[in-house]
């Protein structure tokens, strides 16, 4: 493939790229550039982090699951980059102040990850910061630099985004769901890629030859979030921090929720369409939209159908999705904000469920007039909590109705032991929250935070 | 003994907090670690590993490997020294080395390297590495330290146990160590409570976010060039040397900046791999760690299993003391359990203890050092019980550290009488500090605990030269893991009288100094330290000649002010103060160039002991805990640059964090690891941490020139235990196993789990 792209301000233009070949392995062994380094090669650590410019903000992502395709007419800057020339960038010039190094290995992750925040006005620095890994420092001396650089302005270099080349259309990369719907109808063997926070697993861990692909990044249209009619339809390509921004005025559990299900780095890349075609059990997306009775849209060639989004997920890794059909949209209708999502990690921030619960009861005169409750890491597929929702329809909204619908629980699931939890602790931890629910409902101080696990 | 010429106050450059010197190569990107060097010509190593935990090797095919294009070199055990046998007994460490790095007749573990492949990409060696076909007979695996010690379980290598294990112990049981004084019987019958209890810890891995890596080049003519992130690369010159049958001098070893060791970069693993495969291609070859590699591969810490009773009067006496201490360091001999057990009981003055300690081999990868290794284990067990003790009693914990505390003068546990330390200092500092007098909130509860360790000297050889120009150029041979070119630059001027930032520290490569040990042990800015003095010292005694020879007086009739050479004594005469620059401008017809030097083992390292102090809460329906507070009060001896100091305090405390509450080893039933890699083990983040507040407390060690204490090591030995007292005291119920993840946390509180 042909890719074209800006590094630091600077026109490159590759031809006959290996589809998978990550910006990571490129900087390092082909430009030379070993300022961004590989930590992990599986996107946890943050130390590959790169910022792409685009015209309203700074995008952070990590770039050892980037693959060069992705990265087509966008304005890629690196940490050797953050500087203009000897003149250090303000989050530069604090980490050094601060002494936010010590062996410096994660520091140039770090920067760019910090270069992104300082560019987006993101004082928020636990959160910017969340996808990178220190060992050394316990982060005190790094969040005091981030403090201290936030009130300078952003150098000119970095304050404007100036006009990346793109390189000539190719049959991997369709400028539109219209074009991706006709190639993909004719290669329907073919991998999609979106964001690649799994796919890049699968070539960088798994070592997997993907060959054809289809890059969606080019396709615009699918990243549309709008409301229409009575539902919120979010594009496929739409990313998780847009998907964050669009539902937290809507259900503020659920933004909260993906705040923390991904680093800054992984939400930007990651695609909601993503996450819900590649059918993992453990995706955080599905049991809210299955909680919130999201339809699921999709498309091959030129035809569309649509499915409440829990038909969608049959058996462990498969789905209800013919060849060359793909994820065009989600549709969340419009609903009052009952939902609650309780996220289980063994760390508090960018790590996988061990139990989600997204709950979404609806009381009325004191009877639970409306219950869709759903679960991810409980089943092989993200599931409704059907028999718990029974118990709750029709019933008085009290105690003795929350008692008798956790019985229910083993009824709905029989979760496995594995290394991020035992079945017990699912089970277990999965009707303790039904319990959160209502007293919370109650109005006993809780919240999602606190409920982590 | 104090030294004669001790000077611990009137500093001009010690004690302030100016920046390193590496500080914008590590912003911009311009600091070059272990993966970012390349040659001209270079292929990629890989290597192959182990899938089971214990299998003996029946056939090792690399023709199709070695068939395919780009392929230069395979490589199997063959192709190392065959000199290095297994010795009698435990002086067979270099055989043992030589058996991690390639494995022989058996893989020992999960991950165990079997053979490795060179080609002209990297694509291309892991292409050659999955068609070298490996045949295994699987044999029974062990992997847990306990069932490791029961009848019946697998041998991992038999006859390699000491003389010195008790008859009857299971072969897996290979050394065993007893220390202590007094007559336990009598003290714990003085006692007015005794508690015995079992405690667990998983292994866990130092989590350096650099992978191993190294750049080889060595000729059919045995002469070689290594580039390589390590703690000590003149170690790695001599293991290598010895692996690969070299004279040590003919191999150049070059450290590159490292990406944190944290005691994990001590070892060898992939540099005499990479150096057999370059020999056999004879081109340079590059090996780089997977992240999934490190996990497997490299030495995590040693798992344990304790049992310590403890005998406490009402007053808070403690009147005997015993621990038992199970390591498990992998499939060979060395897990530290003689530290666990030492370490143990340190804090205390105690008329009656005993400590023993259990090496224990298994089928895990080779244990490292990880910060203070063996340490931070025994605190948790016994740092629990001294906890519960005071809870059962109505002690105050810290009073009651302060009772039993170890003084100058008091007999150690395990032998020796304290020099000057500063324990009681730590506890009284952490007494006075805020923290200790906030009230809790309602679910919180709070730790305390104290940790100990020895710290380390070392050989040690500085170089200091100066320029035309009156600066000065400072090789030391200790890698620089946690900003000591900073301190060393700092000694050097101090002594010189010179601007800091007129001193460039680098860290020299084995070419260009004497042996230089390990940065292990705590040693770095104690020992270099000490030496860079000497030079420094050494360099002057030479100014102060020239000063002497250019006025016609004696020697010992100058001396070193300011940075000058001034006339000393009634005879010196009357002459003006020369600066140091004026000297080395024409050191070149004055004698040649002015170069100070130092080489030694200092042996006056000076133990170091901390308390901390730690608020936790715990969900008491999911089992999460928060640590909302943590205060490190630990004694520096000196603090040479007290922000890099704090720097260490917090480093451990936050990695402490990790291993108490979350970070462990799963090894499934097949004996593979389950979690090898950050996604599924877990480090902290920063929202996972408090801002950890430090209070440096400077009981000056008598055997360092300004006082220094070694401080990297002690700040990892008492989280573990602090933490625990605070989430037991949250929650009610005492957590006597690690990592307290939510589940355990559930399960103590009778709750599903």
């Amino acid at each position: 493939m042909d890719v074209s792209f800006l590094l630091n301000g600077e026109t490159v233009e590759l031809s006959g790229v290996d589809p998978t070949h990550t910006l990571l392995d490129w900087l390092r062994r082909t430009a030379g550039l070993t300022g961004t380094k590989e930590g992990c090669n599986e996107g946890d650590c943050g130390a590959c982090t790169v910022m792409v410019r685009e015209p309203d903000r700074a995008v952070s992502l990590n770039a050892c699951i980037l693959f060069l395709p992705q990265l087509n007419g966008k304005s890629v800057w690196t940490v050797e980059g953050a500087a203009a020339g000897p003149d250090l960038h303000p989050v530069q010039q604090a980490l050094v102040d601060y002494h936010g190094s010590q062996c410096g290995f994660c520091t140039p992750g770090f920067v760019m990850a910090m270069v992104s925040a300082h560019v987006n006005g993101d004082t928020a620095h636990d959160d910017a910061l969340a996808g990178n890994l220190c060992r050394c420092t316990g982060y005190a001396p790094i969040i005091r630099a981030a403090e201290a650089a936030a009130q300078d302005p952003v150098p000119p270099h970095l304050a404007e985004t100036s006009t990346a080349p793109s390189a000539a259309p190719s049959p991997h990369a369709p400028r539109s769901s219209d074009e991706l719907a006709a190639i993909y109808a004719e290669q329907p063997d073919a991998t999609l890629v979106a964001g690649a926070t799994d796919v890049g697993l699968w070539v960088n861990k798994a070592l997997r030859d993907l060959d054809p692909v289809i890059f969606l990044s080019g396709c615009t249209d699918l990243r549309q979030i709008k409301s229409v009619g009575d539902s919120l339809r979010i594009g496929a390509m739409a990313d998780m921090n847009a998907v964050r921004d669009a539902v937290t005025p809507l259900f503020a559990s659920y933004g909260e929720m993906i705040r923390r299900y991904a680093s800054v780095q992984v939400r930007n890349a990651a695609t909601i369409g993503g996450n819900i075609a590649n059918g993992s059990p453990i995706g955080d997306n599905p049991p809210a939209l299955i909680a919130l009775d999201a339809v699921l849209h999709l498309r091959k060639g030129d035809t569309r159908r649509s499915l409440p989004i829990e038909d969608f997920f049959i058996d462990y890794g498969k789905q209800d999705r013919a060849p060359g059909e793909f994820v065009e949209a989600v549709s969340i209708p419009h609903q009052p904000d009952r939902l609650k999502c309780y996220k289980l990690s063994k760390r508090f921030d960018q790590d996988i469920s061990a139990v989600l619960g997204c709950f979404n009861v609806r009381v009325e005169d004191g009877h639970v007039a409306y219950a869709r409750i759903a679960f991810g890491g409980m089943a092989a597929t993200p599931k409704r909590a059907a028999q718990v929702e029974a118990a709750l329809w029709g019933q008085p909204w009290t105690e003795a109705t929350i008692r008798a619908a956790q019985a229910h629980f083993p009824t709905d699931f029989a979760p496995i032991d594995d290394m991020r939890a035992s079945a017990v602790y699912r089970l277990g931890t999965a009707q303790a929250m039904l319990q959160r629910y209502f007293a919370e409902d109650a109005g006993l101080a809780s919240s999602v935070l606190e409920v982590s696990a | 003994m104090a030294l004669d010429s001790q000077k611990t106050e009137g500093f001009k450059q010690i004690g302030t907090r100016p920046d390193r010197p590496d500080g914008v190569d590590k912003v911009t990107g311009r600091a070059r670690f272990g993966a970012d060097m390349t040659a001209p010509g270079m292929l990629w190593g890989v290597i192959v590993r182990s899938p089971h935990a214990h299998a003996r090797i029946v056939k090792i095919d690399t023709s199709k490997a070695e068939a395919m294009e780009g392929v230069k070199a395979v490589v199997t055990r063959a192709d190392f020294s065959d000199a290095i046998t297994p010795a009698p007994g435990m002086r067979g460490e270099m055989w043992n080395v030589l058996e991690n790095v390639m494995a022989d007749e058996k893989a020992l573990y999960d991950g165990h390297a079997v053979a490795a492949v060179a080609a002209t990409s990297q694509l291309a060696a892991r292409d050659a590495a999955k068609a070298i076909t490996v045949q295994y007979e699987v044999l029974p695996h062990v992997t847990d330290v306990d069932k490791a010690m029961e009848d019946g379980a697998p041998v991992i290598r038999d006859g390699t146990a000491e003389a010195s294990v008790p008859e009857g112990m299971h072969p897996n049981v290979v050394r065993y160590h007893e220390s202590g004084q007094g007559d336990l019987d009598a003290g714990f019958a003085a006692a007015d409570l005794v508690i015995e209890e079992t405690f667990k810890t998983e292994a866990t891995h130092q989590g350096y976010i650099e992978p191993h890596a190294c750049l080889a080049t060595l000729g059919g003519d045995g002469k070689g060039e290594l580039w390589c992130c390590t703690q000590g690369h003149w170690n790695v010159q001599k293991v290598c040397a010895a692996l690969l049958g070299l004279e040590t001098s003919q191999l150049r070893v070059t450290a590159s900046e490292i990406g944190g060791g944290f005691g994990g970069k001590t070892a060898v693993f992939i540099e005499p791999v990479a150096l057999a495969l370059s020999r056999k291609a004879n081109k340079p070859v590059k090996l780089v760690m997977t992240r999934s590699e490190v996990f497997r591969s490299t030495g995590p810490t040693a798992s344990t299993s304790m049992d310590v009773k403890i005998g406490m009067t009402k007053d808070g006496t403690i009147t005997a003391a015993q621990g038992i201490f199970r390591c498990q360091g992998g499939a060979f001999p060395g897990a530290p359990m003689e530290f666990t057990a030492m370490c143990s009981f340190a804090p205390y003055n105690l008329k009656a203890v005993k400590q023993i300690g259990y090496d224990v081999m298994t089928n895990r990868p080779k244990q490292a050092a990880y910060r203070a290794p063996g340490s931070p284990m025994a605190a948790f067990a016994v740092e629990s019980v001294i906890d519960e003790l005071c809870n059962k009693l109505g002690l105050d914990p810290i009073d009651t550290r302060l009772k039993n505390a170890s003084r100058e003068g008091t007999q150690a546990n395990f032998g020796p009488k304290w020099d000057r330390i500063g324990l009681v200092e730590t506890l009284e500092a952490a007494k006075a500090h805020p923290h200790y007098a906030t009230p809790l909130k309602p679910g919180q509860g709070r730790g305390i605990s104290c940790g100990f360790w020895f710290n380390h000297g070392g050989e040690t050889a500085v170089m200091l030269a100066l320029s035309e120009d009156g600066t000065a150029q400072l090789a030391v041979g200790t890698p620089d893991i946690g900003g000591s070119r900073a301190s060393m630059a700092m000694m050097a001027a101090e002594e010189l009288g010179i601007p800091y930032e007129n001193v460039r520290c680098t860290i020299a490569d084995t070419a260009s100094l004497g042996y230089n040990e390990i940065s292990h042990g705590s040693r770095v800015t104690y020992a270099s330290g000490l030496a860079t003095i000497e030079a420094a010292r050494d360099a002057v005694k030479k100014l102060c000649a020239r000063a002497a020879a250019k006025w016609g007086i004696p020697e010992d009739a100058v001396k070193w002010e300011d940075g000058c050479a001034v006339p000393s004594g009634p005879n010196a005469g009357d002459h003006d103060p020369l600066p140091l620059a004026k000297i080395t401008a024409k050191m070149g017809a004055t004698g040649g160039p002015i170069v100070g030097h130092f080489e030694a083992t200092p042996e006056g390292a000076g133990v170091s002991f901390a308390t901390h102090i730690v608020d936790a809460e715990v969900d008491q329906e999911t089992g999460k805990t928060n640590v909302s507070r943590y205060t490190v009060v630990q004694d520096a001896g000196k603090a040479i640059h007290p922000t890099y100091v704090e720097g260490q305090f917090q480093g451990g405390a936050a990695q402490g964090i990790g291993w108490a509450l979350n970070e462990e080893y799963i090894y499934g039933e097949d004996g593979r690891l389950q979690n090898a890699g950050f996604l599924d083990y877990r480090i902290p983040v920063a929202s996972d941490l408090p801002m950890i507040d430090t209070v440096i407390v400077e009981v000056p060690n008598p055997g360092h020139p300004y006082g220094v204490r070694g401080v990297g090591e002690t700040s990892i030995c008492p989280p573990l235990a602090a933490i625990a007292n605070a989430v037991s005291n949250a929650a009610g119920v005492r957590l006597k196993q690690l990592p307290m993840s939510p589940p355990r946390i559930l399960k103590a509180l009778g709750k599903h789990g």
